[in-house]
């Protein structure tokens, strides 16, 4: 089966929408309240397509591709529907990108930019908005806020945390924390989904703030060193101040891009003073830093000399669950084939 | 809460599939048993008891006017300052009483005896100025009247409310039987024949009954004028999952009043309709979503619903046969956008009154996911008639293409605002004319409710217009829900534009952005050309959002202010440009 997107000719799954293939294919058409984590939303219109045939324009994200659909993604009609989105949301709120932490990685702005459009069309002026500084973690700005609704389905739909709602209706809808209460006296768990699903700068992560910008950081890889699920990461890293400024979940297995606070937001221990970052000995009563030949050495000594003394018995393992699974394999491994005893244990068992 | 309070919730809840559906029914019963308002542990108390998470409690509750958040005075006085309200003189009143009390709408007493609130269009158009007060509605008010009404509200006493009612046309079927005494009554109902069409229709194959009412043409009252036979065709066959009636008793398109006439004096004639339908259909479970103001009228649906019941009209094993069929009253709290259909469907289950991204349509999956049938009170009512006495003599009123009698709501200036009953197809100038006549120069009219095209004087001519679905779209408005509002010479057009721009920016939902944001524009360009600050620009803006906004929202409503505010401008451009400010 085949649809064709501004005259190209594409293959697709049933079941896949227009904007998943154009996706798919490098067609670029802007999604505002639109995730693949949650699915079609049809509510910011924005993604509007032109069907041959058809009356009237279909949003790409709700329109199921059809075999031999012909598709239009850049007609007169659908950018002046595009223009108008952008142009209303402009007008509405206060879109500043000079200052924004997502300047670089924001969908509005990147809507704007294939637009071309450099300022609001018109301006109106509303009552200020406010912004929810009160919690730990997460600070939402609703000047900012275009009430597209993602975070509330990530709340509700992907983590299931149920605190976050639209509260309100028109143009004065705001995304509220239960009762509309402040975030920090909410029954929010600071997971922070919202902060990774907002499409513009509205939910942010408040110790980033000011930490650098997205075109200074570099993003790292890696898997999530507090419990045994294996929460893939990316690390944004300031690599000049040789820091990392926050921490985004990967859209992958097993997490799918959740993670919970520690994983998300306790990202200072490896640039913390306390970290050990080599082996030590206590000699004369004092930590001596040694090097690791002489640490395992030592180590190893130890354990023979004490095991002849006093048996195997007297020996026991704690593997941990913030090292890998070869880890405490090995270590496991060690204690019934070395030292042959059953006496291994975990940090995370009790 | 208290327990009462807890146990009759309990009851609700027992009459849906899920307690989710329950929570609007339950806050209002909390706000009626309590201090009048909703508190925040009010909420958590709902969300634990239908097991719902607080913010979808918070998130329903602040959705809908009806419900309040904050505290208010003993008696709540809130006036209609909609545009059939406006043409009524509803301004003087609330000027009148504002001074009277001491407060500005949105106000309460120091006392803490009276809060004023002004709200949007409560169906009673043709009876405006209006005042509601609680579950009840003081109509056809004056200053004068006010008065009284605070003076005895003030001794403790709420008067007698006696809604009015002016009625008229051949009134052949739909209202026929309005302004007879006892009309509500199923004795009264019986005498007059009723109940007759649904025994003649139990004795004929439900696709039978179905496959009368597609021929006869009948056409959707609501306002969209789909056929109903056709969309009653769009149920799958055999889903295996029960199918669901609905019936659109959420009349709340300004200029509209129709609906509650058959409600209020002939609940018998819509329960039959729906029985019927239901019927044919196959559905055991009817709904009635009325709006939450017309809270006397749901009383008395409730009341119908009961007998009907009693007497083996509803229920199980209706007039001995095999069919069951139950109707619940389901009162809306306050939300304009309720009478889209999936917006009703998602409100109905308790939610947020969102409309739904279509496909599916409801008859595929409506409420619970389930196949449901959404059809206006009017359309419902005409049911019995069409299996009664066949669908060639409904073919008979009205013309090949809108055939059967439409009422049609007559509001604004006119000598006598009411709701008259005429075969489709009926020139506007008999309607005028049972109406008493335009009152003074005729300037404009408002063909079928707010959301359709004005037309002028130049283009109404001597008004030899038909009333009908195609004659007026080819006319460049359509004939909605048959609400007409007339006005003249006194009036300004932009004034009007404003108003209308303001209730549809009050009722947008608010989940798509161009009627969110656009409404919302619109309205504070309209209201800066109204102060006389415009400027060319501004109009221009507001001419290019509303040929945009066209056919881009998820349901009808960018659509139902656009086409009015582009033809109210585009028609009436030179009093928009006299606003413009000279540089």
């Amino acid at each position: 089966m085949s649809v064709t997107i501004d005259g190209k000719l594409f293959d697709f799954k049933p079941g896949a929408t227009v904007l998943e293939v154009a996706r798919e294919h490098g067609v670029k058409i802007p999604s505002l309240c639109y995730h693949p984590k949650i699915g079609p939303a049809g509510r910011c219109r924005i993604c509007v397509v032109e069907v041959e045939g058809q009356k009237g324009l279909e949003t790409a994200c709700t329109l199921a591709a059809r075999d031999g659909m012909v598709v239009s993604t850049d007609t007169p009609k659908v950018l002046e529907v595009r223009r108008m989105v952008v142009n209303l949301l402009l007008s509405n709120g206060e879109h500043n990108c000079l200052s924004c932490e997502q300047n670089g990685q924001c969908e509005l702005q990147d809507a704007a930019y294939q637009l071309g459009i450099e300022a609001p069309a018109f301006v109106v002026d509303g009552p200020p908005a406010e912004v929810d500084k009160s919690s730990e973690m997460i600070v939402i700005d609703r000047r900012k806020c275009i009430m597209c609704g993602r975070c509330i389905d990530a709340c509700n739909k992907v983590v299931v945390n149920e605190v976050l709602g639209m509260g309100e209706r028109g143009h004065e809808s705001r995304v509220v924390c239960d009762t509309d209460r402040p975030m920090a006296d909410s029954t929010c768990v600071q997971c922070g989904e919202c902060s990774q699903l907002c499409p513009v700068g509205a939910i942010i992560d408040k110790k980033a703030i000011g930490k650098g910008r997205v075109s200074n950081l570099t993003k790292v890889n890696t898997t999530c060193p507090y419990c045994g699920v294996g929460c893939q990461l990316t690390l944004h890293v300031d690599k000049d101040a040789n820091r990392i400024v926050k921490v985004t979940g990967r859209e992958v297995l097993p997490n799918n891009g959740m993670l919970c606070v520690k994983g998300r937001y306790g990202y200072e221990f490896p640039s913390s003073p306390k970290r050990l970052t080599q082996p030590m000995i206590m000699k004369n009563g004092k930590h001596e830093p040694v090097s690791w030949d002489e640490a395992l050495d030592y180590t190893a000594g130890r354990i023979k000399e004490i095991v002849a003394k006093n048996g195997s018995d007297v020996f026991s393992a704690f593997g941990s669950g913030r090292i890998t699974n070869e880890n405490n394999y090995a270590i496991a491994k060690f204690t019934r084939a070395v030292i042959k005893n059953n006496n291994v244990d975990h940090c995370a068992r009790t | 809460m208290d327990k009462q309070v807890r146990e009759k919730i309990v009851a609700i809840t027992e009459q849906y599939s899920s307690p989710k559906t329950a929570v609007l029914s339950a806050l209002q019963e909390v706000q009626k048993s309590g201090s009048g308002y909703l508190k925040q542990e009010d909420m958590a108390e709902v969300a634990t008891l239908l097991d719902v998470p607080l913010a979808s409690v918070y998130s329903s509750c602040s959705y809908y006017s009806m419900l309040n958040r904050k505290p208010v005075g003993k008696y709540h006085i809130e006036i209609d300052t909609n545009i059939p309200a406006m043409l009524a003189g509803a301004g003087d009143l609330l000027a009148h009483i504002e001074k009277r009390l001491g407060i500005r709408s949105g106000e309460t007493t120091k006392d803490g005896l009276f809060t004023l609130s002004t709200v949007e269009d409560l169906g009673a158009c043709g009876t405006c100025p209006v005042i509601q007060l609680g579950d009840r509605y003081f109509e056809e008010m004056t200053p004068e009247k006010a008065d009284k009404l605070i003076e005895s509200l003030k001794r403790g006493q709420i008067p007698e409310s006696k809604s009015k009612v002016v009625v008229g046309g051949d009134r052949k079927v739909l209202l026929r039987r309005v302004g007879q005494p006892n009309s509500t009554f199923i004795s009264s109902y019986l005498k007059d024949g009723g109940y007759k069409a649904l025994e003649k229709a139990l004795g004929m194959k439900p696709e039978d009954v179905t496959a009368e009412v597609k021929s006869s043409g009948l056409r959707g009252r609501g306002g969209a004028g789909f056929p109903a036979g056709v969309k009653w065709g769009f149920l799958p066959k055999d889903s295996g999952k029960p199918v669901y009636l609905i019936c659109n008793a959420d009349e709340g398109e300004p200029g509209t009043f129709k609906d509650r006439q058959i409600m209020e004096y002939d609940p018998h004639l819509l329960l039959e309709g729906m029985a019927i339908s239901g019927y044919a259909i196959g559905a055991k479970r009817g709904f009635i979503y009325i709006r939450g103001e017309f809270a006397w009228i749901a009383d008395i649906l409730e009341r119908a619903v009961e007998e009907a019941r009693s007497s083996g009209k509803l229920g199980r094993n209706i007039l001995g046969t095999s069919f069951d069929f139950d109707i619940s009253v389901h009162r809306g709290a306050g939300a304009y956008v309720c009478g889209e259909e999936t917006g009703l469907i998602e409100s109905l289950e308790g939610k947020r009154g969102n409309p739904r991204k279509r496909p599916p349509f409801p008859a595929v999956s409506g409420l619970f996911d389930c196949p449901t049938i959404v059809n206006n009170v009017e359309t419902l009512s005409l049911v019995p008639f069409i299996v009664e006495k066949g669908e060639a003599e409904f073919r008979k009123i009205g013309l090949p293409n809108s055939s059967g009698p439409k009422l049609f709501g007559v509001s604004g200036h006119v000598q006598r605002p009411g709701v008259y009953e005429f075969p489709l197809g009926t020139p506007l100038c008999d309607i005028l004319e049972a109406a008493g006549g335009v009152k003074g120069n005729l300037k404009a009219i408002i063909p079928g409710g707010l959301s359709t095209a004005i037309m002028t004087a130049e283009e109404l001519g001597d008004c030899n217009i038909p009333m009908d679905y195609d004659n007026l779209p080819k006319r460049g408005t359509s004939l909605g829900s048959g609400g007409i509002m007339v006005m003249n010479d006194t009036v300004s057009i932009p004034a009007i534009a404003l108003r209308a721009i303001e209730f549809y920016a009050h009722e947008s939902c608010g989940q798509c952005i161009p009627c969110r944001e656009g409404a919302s524009v619109i309205k504070a360009l309209l209201s800066k050309m109204v102060a006389g600050k415009g400027t060319k620009e501004d109009l221009e803006t507001v001419l290019s959002l509303t040929a945009t906004i066209k056919g881009t929202t998820i349901c009808p409503t960018g659509e139902a202010f656009s086409v009015p505010i582009e033809a109210m401008i585009k028609k009436f451009r030179r009093e928009f440009d006299a606003l413009i400010q000279q540089p």
